[in-house]
């Protein structure tokens, strides 16, 4: 908000008026005289420091000035350090900066300025992310920076992304390391950390993440949340916004008439009775209007900060709530948030800080992305079926036993997490000598998850594999638990208690000196301990009375005796134990090199390979700096560059050693026997996946406006952790085994990267600037385990083949199938074509890979590449201007070059199909593209490139209009600024891709391309205010 | 220093007084002294809350009877082995929904069968699971001593012995695993043992277990001396070794406790599934069935309910899966006057016909092959209920050695050894159960025959082809020299490093 209310505040801030015996008082002032107001003043000596006015005047009450040196920063100007003596009235001029290249980063246990960075990162500030009114800031951060990919993986409200820092490196998680304010935060927590209270967000990108080690080698994310100001006056902010959702898009399928027309054709072709004597029958029943819904959305977020000469403040409370476009309130999210970031200086060499984060979120889903979800159904439902029918009933799709009517399924759910989070870190600085300061850091992060679903007994429609009932007056099924004794199952509610703690304590000495003027030295030694638990507790029970979610808790249960009803339970414990340290040295800030040495053990792994050495080395070099350099157009320029090595712990606890969870179960004297036998298997030389990772990077500035950040990486993970089929001999395959996780496998992922940013000068009448990220990346599976050909990935239609692999030279889950070439026209063209079984006229041309004349439809020797779910590259666009008050944003994401499986189409008769089955084969020259429709078996629905689509997509995520109130309007209301707006999210997506939304992910990284009818983003119009006092 | 000593009641005391204000100075104190000093390496040691470990089990008499009940499992997995033993013999079709409907056994029905086979490779995956959860045992059998551990080790090594007999009977020469547990490493190191020093570890389980077993059961499904006995003269008689095996089935003969059932149809139904004739059964239960998703953790008899007529709806059968179907030469085989026929094989439109009302009653024909005939002695019958789904899996248990079998396989060990009156007085005393004339035993072709027809359906006669190097007169598209064993799955080769040879042939 710094940028609005920079042009338009002109009220006087009262002056301090503390009458303490050394006053200091000057103006600030840039190059062109102009006054700059909320420049940070800070007393280098005793940490007091306080802000400019609107005038540019600051006022330092210090108890000892004697020797003061007093530091002034603003950002786009370069800091400046002042020796002070006496009182007298100081005029300071600050010198403009675009490169903003003293402004401090955050490096992992210390921060660095931009100038003397040696690692590849990249910042965004906490305002571009709340600008996209979004709740999760994993949504926010996508496009804003170069080789940090962000794929939605539901667009249900509170639905998660996957965050892929410089392409997917491992066979299992590729999330990154999360730190809030230090503190472990993990992807799928981030709902409760709520966009508002960031400040920013650096991510570490290369080898310089190492210094977390055993954890950074997906990248580090590093959140800061806000912060007071040393001696600024106390603000108020108050955010809103409200606005409304729609989905941006809905399927073409075919309508009631199309439907029957071409059902008849199919069934006719097949040779089997026509199902519509009628095929008049208008439109039908739209399914998607009835299941998509504008659904509201609203943000509040209350701020208060300050500062005193020694306490600074922030706060924050917040408010989240969005129902989803599908479902209505059965989907749903909303989210309370506190706030507390407290410093205090505690004496002259002492200084506390503490962050407290607090947040309450619910969160309602409904089935989606798989088959039987609610879009699934939706696209399958047949337009000649009504919602419901005249007596009230909803219609039971009776045709096909595995589509629901998905109105039906909707209002059947009932389920709820609610989650309260509790995260803080408690921190004391000690200043030892001059220079060295010792950090104590304690964390605590704790969250607790109730989970409630209710399961009643429903009918969907005879046959319906979803049916909980045995009959349409929902009596309920009978469950046998002894020979010949029969119980009621009845309506079932499941509850869930989870919660889990992680306490950690970092200890570090940080060291910084400067000798002989030009050579600068930085040192970092420290240790860390990291504990995590976690347990569970859960239970399901049944015969809930009456059907009724009214009784929908386990204490109402009315099951008989009990026996039905069982209870789970799970608990660990997990602990890291960490040593590092890092030297930096700098020549007159012009030749930089740094290296760093972690070493960390982790409870995950057994003895024999608990501990792992992680080091890096990086270095940069000003050439602009040189006195030989001279160039009249790039003014700035620097070369970095890093190697380095960092780990993968995330794998499941204990995987080194055999559990005896396996099933061993045996009938003797004809009753069960319950024995044991081990789980998965041992492997007592488990140990961490390792990332070798080495980065050139060039940062340059041009005419001083233009900056622009480029950087080229290769990224060697190897010893990935796999749990692949291993040899029988290990004696695995029995019940409830499973082979042991090893380390094999080797992953390369190998990229560019851009960043480009202008500004116009801070003090120009109209403001622009814009931000431009494009990254590409190419990600090669180098090696699997030994003796095995692939790991399989997610299947095609219902029990179909296996269509996504994780292979030797190919991208990580990419597509295998037979590829296409047009129809066959007739059935001399199949007569002379290579021999494709039971091929009739209209049929896929499937190509013979291996050119043996024939289409190998039982082995894969004809299948191919059929495509990726890793695009070849992504762009990000930002673009912000403001004049007179006005100010207009646009934000925009491009991902080109990834493909898509429509698998979301059910390959049965009677199931509804998209509308380009209108243009299907009907004879020959009629298509080359649309097989022919029939109920005869084909080969047509086999895993084919025929369903693969290009899933490239232009997205104009973001276009906000503000205006700010003049300032001299509400001076008289004791109101320091207003700005109202009005902001599109998700306003227009460019894409040839058929599906609800190109741009879907999953967790699993097999699954990444399949689009199983897919919760799309919403499309939300919003309008919002922003007050100020 | 007191944090590194003890580190684990301080967390936990943290855990309870949950203060963070107050602690954190505290903890902070503490662990600023131990900043300097090293080895905080305790702290790492976090073990499994609540949970078994295999290294720190076995520490009470309990502890190795579950192990053992865990070894007995796999002894459920069978029923694979028996539908091989049939459909890759002259006796059964593979059958079912369609040719790609399980087509491993489709592959082996016709004799087509290679290396890449997930039916096969079940086989090797399972039965090395129960050999590897055996030798978790035996590789601790000195922990403690309690009264009781002399049987418990018989049986596991009587387990361990069943399991690998059945390997080298499909795959000939396989690696050798004995009280120890493999890590990846070694299991790639192994190399395959030949047949002959498998069939010595199967010897010598036996005999060290037998002195050791009771003679009844304590418990219905628990390993006899009986039952040892009767694998270790098998073991014999697959080796050739007839005049090793005859003091061993006569010792079994001798000891007067085992009688045929006077009923050969009324062998085959749940009510008698334990009978005067039973030497050993793999035991199943109804009430636990699972799921088509795990076979090899089935809990009841997936046998019954694959073998069931498909879709049937009528008297006395239940729905099936019309797998393993009988052929019309093996209707054939059996005189009519034989009773064993219909107890063995059901002619299902006989069956039909002799029904009060014939046309009530429906089934369908699987895509998979239809000979007309089910095997009718492991078969989804009505009353006999598999829960939770009934069609998949029936409470029957299998007989692997019934008494008659042991009077066969004694009267091929007189036989082999010169004496055919005594081999003929067994053969005969077999078929007057059934009161059906007696023949005269002259050549290895008549105890074949009578076995056939005391035995079809029960999963030995491949075996029995073969090991009397009698297959390729029987079985259509036998391969002399080469499918007398079936291939190692090529990517068991793979996993175990590559350096085996596969089987001639393939």
């Amino acid at each position: 908000m710094f940028r609005f209310l920079l042009g338009f505040s002109l009220l006087a801030l009262p002056l301090m008026t503390n009458l303490s015996a050394q006053v200091i008082k000057g103006l600030v002032s840039d190059s062109k005289g102009q006054p700059i107001p909320f420049v940070n003043v800070v007393s280098k000596g005793s940490g007091s420091g306080t802000q400019t006015d609107l005038n540019g005047i600051f006022q330092l009450n210090l108890s000892d000035s004697s020797a003061a040196t007093l530091e002034f920063s603003a950002i786009g100007f370069k800091r400046q350090s002042l020796p002070i003596s006496g009182s007298e009235f100081l005029k300071v001029t600050l010198q403009e900066d675009v490169q903003r290249l003293s402004e401090y980063q955050m490096v992992g246990y210390g921060t660095s300025s931009r100038k003397e960075m040696t690692a590849a990162s990249s910042q965004v500030e906490g305002e571009d992310l709340t600008k996209l009114n979004v709740s999760r800031m994993d949504q926010a951060l996508q496009g804003q920076m170069a080789g940090v990919t962000v794929t939605t993986n539901s667009g249900s409200p509170g639905g998660s992304s996957s965050i892929r820092i410089r392409g997917l490196s491992t066979f299992g998680d590729n999330d990154p390391l999360i730190l809030v304010d230090g503190v472990v935060y993990d992807s799928e927590g981030l709902n409760a950390l709520n966009p508002s209270d960031i400040e920013s967000v650096q991510v570490l990108k290369d080898a310089s993440a190492g210094i977390y080690g055993v954890r950074a080698a997906n990248g580090v994310i590093l959140v800061t949340t806000k912060q007071g100001k040393k001696g600024a006056p106390m603000r108020i902010s108050y955010d809103g916004y409200a606005g409304i959702q729609q989905t941006a898009r809905q399927l073409n399928l075919l309508n009631a008439q199309e439907y029957a027309v071409i059902k008849n054709e199919m069934f006719a072709m097949g040779g089997q009775p026509l199902p519509f004597n009628n095929t008049n029958v208008g439109v039908g029943t739209p399914w998607q209007d009835s299941v998509f819904s504008t659904a509201p959305i609203q943000s509040h977020q209350l701020g208060i900060q300050g500062g005193s000469e020694k306490s600074t403040y922030s706060m924050g409370l917040g408010y989240f709530s969005q129902d989803g476009i599908v479902g209505g309130n059965k989907s749903h999210f909303s989210r309370y948030n506190g706030r507390l970031n407290f410093s205090h200086v505690l004496s002259k060499r002492v200084r506390f800080n503490s962050v407290l984060l607090f947040s309450s979120e619910f969160r309602r889903t409904l089935p989606e992305n798989g088959i039987g979800s609610v879009l699934y159904n939706t696209i399958n439902a047949f337009p000649t079926a009504p919602v419901r029918l005249p007596d009230g009933r909803f219609s039971y799709l009776e045709e096909v036993n595995d589509i629901i009517n998905p109105i039906a399924q909707i209002q059947n759910q009932y389920n709820g997490v609610q989650t309260m989070k509790w995260v803080g870190k408690e921190e004391v600085e000690i200043d030892i000598l001059k220079g060295l300061t010792f950090t104590n850091r304690f964390n605590f992060n704790y969250a607790s998850l109730q989970n409630k679903v209710f399961s009643p007994l429903v009918w969907y429609g005879p046959g319906k594999f979803a049916n909980t009932a045995i009959n349409e007056q929902l009596e309920s099924p009978m469950v046998a638990i002894a020979d010949s004794f029969m119980v009621e199952r009845g309506a079932a509610v499941y509850e869930e208690n989870t919660s889990f703690l992680d306490l950690s304590y970092e200890g570090f000495l940080n060291y910084e000196t400067t000798i002989a003027e030009h050579h600068k030295l930085k040192g970092l030694l420290g240790f860390s301990l990291f504990e995590r638990k976690g347990e569970s507790l859960s239970g399901i029970a049944y015969g809930i009375p009456n059907n009724s979610l009214e009784f929908a808790d386990i204490s109402a249960n009315t099951a008989a005796g009990g026996f039905l009803n069982n209870t789970f339970s799970w608990e660990f414990t997990e602990r890291l134990l960490s040593y590092f340290g890092r030297v930096e040295y700098a020549y007159k800030e012009k030749y930089m090199v740094s290296a760093l040495l972690r070493r960390d053990g982790s409870s995950k792994f057994g003895p024999n390979n608990r501990y792992g050495w992680f080091p890096t080395i990086a270095g940069a070099w000003v050439i602009s700096d040189e006195a030989f350099y001279s160039s009249s157009f790039i003014d700035y320029l620097k070369l970095r560059s890093s190697v380095g090595l960092s780990g993968n712990d995330q794998i499941p606890n204990f995987a080194y050693r055999a559990l005896l969870n396996g099933e061993g179960v045996y009938v003797f004297d004809d009753v069960i026997t319950s024995g044991v036998a081990i789980g998965t298997a041992a492997n007592p030389d488990l140990k961490w996946e390792s990332t070798l990772q080495m980065n050139v990077g060039v940062d340059l500035s041009l005419f001083n406006t233009l900056q622009l950040a480029l950087d080229v990486y290769e990224k060697r993970t190897s010893n990935l952790l796999f749990q692949p089929d291993v040899s029988a001999l290990i004696g695995s395959y029995g019940p409830g085994g499973f082979p042991p996780v090893i380390n094999a496998g080797d992953v390369l992922n190998r990229g560019f990267e851009l960043e480009l940013a202008y500004q116009t000068p801070v003090r120009s009448p109209f403001q622009f600037s814009g931000k431009y990220t494009f990254g590409m990346v190419h990600n090669e599976v180098l090696s699997v385990p030994v003796g095995i050909d692939y790991l399989p990935g997610a299947a095609f239609g219902v029990g179909g083949d296996v269509a996504t692999r994780f292979q030797v030279g190919q991208p990580i889950g990419y597509f295998f199938g037979f590829e296409t070439n047009g129809v066959f026209q007739t059935q001399d063209q199949i007569d002379n074509a290579p021999q494709q079984d039971g091929a009739q006229p209209g049929d896929l041309i499937f190509v013979d890979q291996n050119g043996d004349g024939v289409i190998n439809f039982n082995d894969d020797s004809d299948k191919a590449f059929l495509g990726s779910p890793i695009p070849d590259f992504t762009m990000g666009l930002m673009l912000n201007a403001g004049f007179k008050g006005f100010d207009l944003s646009l934000n925009l994401y491009a991902a080109v070059g990834q493909e898509a499986i429509r698998n979301y189409e059910r390959q049965q008769p009677f199931a509804n199909q998209l509308d380009y089955v209108i243009d299907r084969w009907v004879g020959p020259g009629s298509t080359n593209e649309h097989p022919r429709l029939t109920t005869e078996p084909t080969r047509n629905a086999i895993f084919s490139s025929y369903f693969v689509e290009d899933a490239s997509f232009l997205r104009v995520r973001n276009i906000q209009l503000g205006y700010s109130f003049p300032a001299k309007w509400l001076s008289k209301l004791k109101i320091q600024g207003i700005r109202i707006y009005g902001s599109v999210n998700n306003a227009f997506t460019f894409t040839a891709y058929k599906g609800f939304d190109p741009e879907f992910s999953s967790a699993s990284i097999l699954s990444a391309g399949v689009d199983n009818g897919f919760y799309p983003q919403a499309r939300s119009f919003m309008g919002g205010v922003q007050l100020k006092f | 220093m007191v944090f590194i000593l003890k580190p684990v009641p301080l967390w936990v005391e943290f855990n309870l007084n949950f203060n963070p204000m107050k602690t954190v100075f505290r903890i902070a104190a503490l662990l600023c002294l131990t900043l300097s000093f090293s080895s905080c390496d305790d702290f790492l040691e976090v073990n499994p809350p609540y949970a078994q470990d295999a290294e720190n089990y076995f520490r009470t008499p309990e502890d190795y009877q579950r192990a053992l009940v865990g070894a007995y499992d796999l002894l459920q997995s069978s029923f694979l082995s028996v539908w091989i033993g049939e459909i890759a013999s002259d006796n059964t079709i593979a059958g079912g929904e369609s040719f790609n409907d399980t087509q491993g056994l489709h592959q082996i029905d016709g004799m087509q069968h290679g290396a890449v086979n997930t039916e096969l490779r079940n086989v090797f995956r399972w039965n090395y699971a129960g050999i590897g959860r055996v030798n978790f045992i035996m590789e601790n059998k000195d922990n403690i001593d309690f009264p009781g551990k002399a049987q418990l080790l018989a049986e596991a090594r009587f387990l361990r012995a069943f399991y690998y007999f059945e390997l080298t009977k499909f795959f000939g020469d396989v690696p050798l695993i004995v009280d120890e547990r493999l890590g990846i490493e070694e299991a790639a190191q192994r190399p395959r043992a030949a047949q002959s020093d498998v069939y010595a570890q199967i010897v010598a389980d036996l005999q060290a277990s037998i002195p050791d077993l009771s003679t009844i059961a304590s418990q219905k499904g628990r390993v006899t001396k009986a039952a040892a006995q009767a694998l270790l003269g098998k073991a014999y008689l697959y080796q050739n070794k007839y005049s090793d095996a005859l003091p061993v089935f006569e010792e079994i003969i001798q000891s007067g406790q085992f009688a045929l059932h006077p009923n050969y149809s009324e062998l085959w139904t749940l009510v008698n599934e334990q009978n005067s004739e039973t030497i050993f059964s793999v035991e199943y239960s109804g009430l636990e069935g699972g799921s088509y998703g795990c076979l090899v953790c089935l809990e009841g008899n997936a046998g019954p309910g694959f073998h069931g007529i498909r879709q049937y709806t009528g008297p006395v059968y239940g729905d099936g899966n019309s797998y393993n179907l009988p052929t019309a030469e093996l209707y054939s085989a059996f005189a009519p006057i034989d009773p064993r026929r219909n107890a063995t094989v059901l002619d299902i439109e006989a069956f039909i016909a002799a029904q009060p009302n014939p046309a009530a009653i429906t089934y369908a024909i699987g895509g998979g092959g239809h000979t007309g005939y089910y095997n009718n002695k492991y078969i989804k019958r009505q009353g006999e209920i598999g829960l939770p789904d009934n069609d998949l899996t029936s409470p029957l248990n299998y007989k692997v050695i019934r008494y008659a079998d042991v009077l066969l396989m004694a009267a091929e060990a007189h036989l082999m050894t010169g004496n055919k009156p005594q081999a003929q007085q067994y053969v005969n005393q077999v078929r007057s159960r059934v009161q059906i004339p007696g023949i005269s035993v002259n050549s290895i072709d008549d105890i074949l025959k009578e076995r056939r027809l005391e035995l079809s359906c029960e999963g030995h006669r491949f075996f029995d082809l073969v090991r009397t190097g009698k297959a390729a007169d029987f079985i259509p598209g036998f391969v002399p020299s080469k499918h007398e064993l079936f291939p190692i799955p090529q990517v068991e080769i793979d996993l175990a490093g590559g350096s085996w040879m596969q089987n001639p042939g393939y």
